[in-house]
């Protein structure tokens, strides 16, 4: 089961590829990857944000909930 | 949006036979409508059927109150959480929707990685001997959607790794027939065992191959 795909170039600076190959490493995904899980994340944020909904980030042990306004 | 469509088998039980199947990946309107006008009505039969032979509530089918038009609906062109559906004899036969951008492995090996998550799955209540169909129509239909979700993992260089919660009746399909890892009750989810897949699990039910 395949999907065709698109290809494009990417211009990132030094920063950004440093960060792009940080990742790379700590999720074991090649760069495509890495770049495609982004996507589908700011897609996923973005619809619910549209919904109405709204993104928190929760401390673990403290269970304090900090909201990420997205402006 | 463009629809991959491949060939795979299921076990005609009656008949003994191997039938070939579509599966689809996507959940269209088509399968949508199965689901409304075929699996409703013989999934409130065989709940009725559970409830005359004095079967536990609590083992009446849990998907009996799943509604996959409003969840086709709510997650149509997300792209981190596509259908796949498996149609055989002109009918659907089984649906799955999966997450692949917002969860993570719990194996502590794997801690961290994203994985692709089958956030629900069904088989048509034909095909479920739970439901006292007996014998089922279709046998495969699970190992097939299973093994679609461990391509999509490894399309996504997730490696193969696949999770779930698993409703209570499915619970041994996914220890013994897929050999995942069986974490116990969760109890942020219902109280649904969580299972999780390791690259090497998959490659091991790749190798045992999908023959229903």
């Amino acid at each position: 089961m395949t999907t065709a795909k698109k290809t494009m170039t990417l211009n990132l600076t030094d920063a950004e590829m440093r960060v792009l190959d940080e990742l790379c490493a700590k999720k074991d995904l090649n760069k495509t990857a890495v770049l495609r899980q982004a996507l589908k994340l700011y897609q996923t944020v973005e619809t619910r944000l549209d919904r109405g909904d709204r993104l928190f980030f929760e401390d673990e042990k403290t269970k304090e909930k900090a909201e990420v306004m997205m402006l | 949006m463009t629809v991959t469509i491949s060939r795979v088998y299921l076990l005609d039980v009656a008949n003994n036979t191997i039938q070939e199947a579509e599966l689809w990946d996507a959940i269209t309107e088509k399968h949508l409508a199965d689901w409304e006008a075929e699996w409703m009505p013989e999934l409130f039969k065989a709940t009725q059927k559970l409830h005359r032979a004095n079967v536990e509530r609590r083992l009446w089918p849990q998907s009996r109150h799943w509604d996959w038009r409003r969840k086709a609906s709510v997650l149509n062109g997300m792209l981190g959480n596509p259908g796949f559906s498996i149609v055989c004899g002109g009918l659907t036969q089984g649906m799955m929707i999966v997450d692949s951008s917002m969860k993570r492995c719990r194996i502590p090996s794997q801690k961290g990685r994203d994985l692709v998550y089958v956030e629900f799955i069904e088989n048509a209540p034909w095909n479920r001997r739970e439901l006292l169909f007996d014998p089922p129509r279709y046998r495969g239909i699970g190992t097939v959607l299973i093994r679609a979700a461990i391509e999509l993992s490894k399309a996504e260089d997730f490696k193969g790794r696949i999770g779930l919660h698993s409703l209570p009746q499915a619970n041994s399909f996914y220890a013994n027939t897929c050999g995942m890892v069986d974490f116990g009750v969760d109890a942020n989810h219902e109280g649904l065992r969580y299972f999780e897949m390791t690259p090497e699990h998959a490659e091991a039910f790749i190798a045992k191959g999908t023959s229903p």
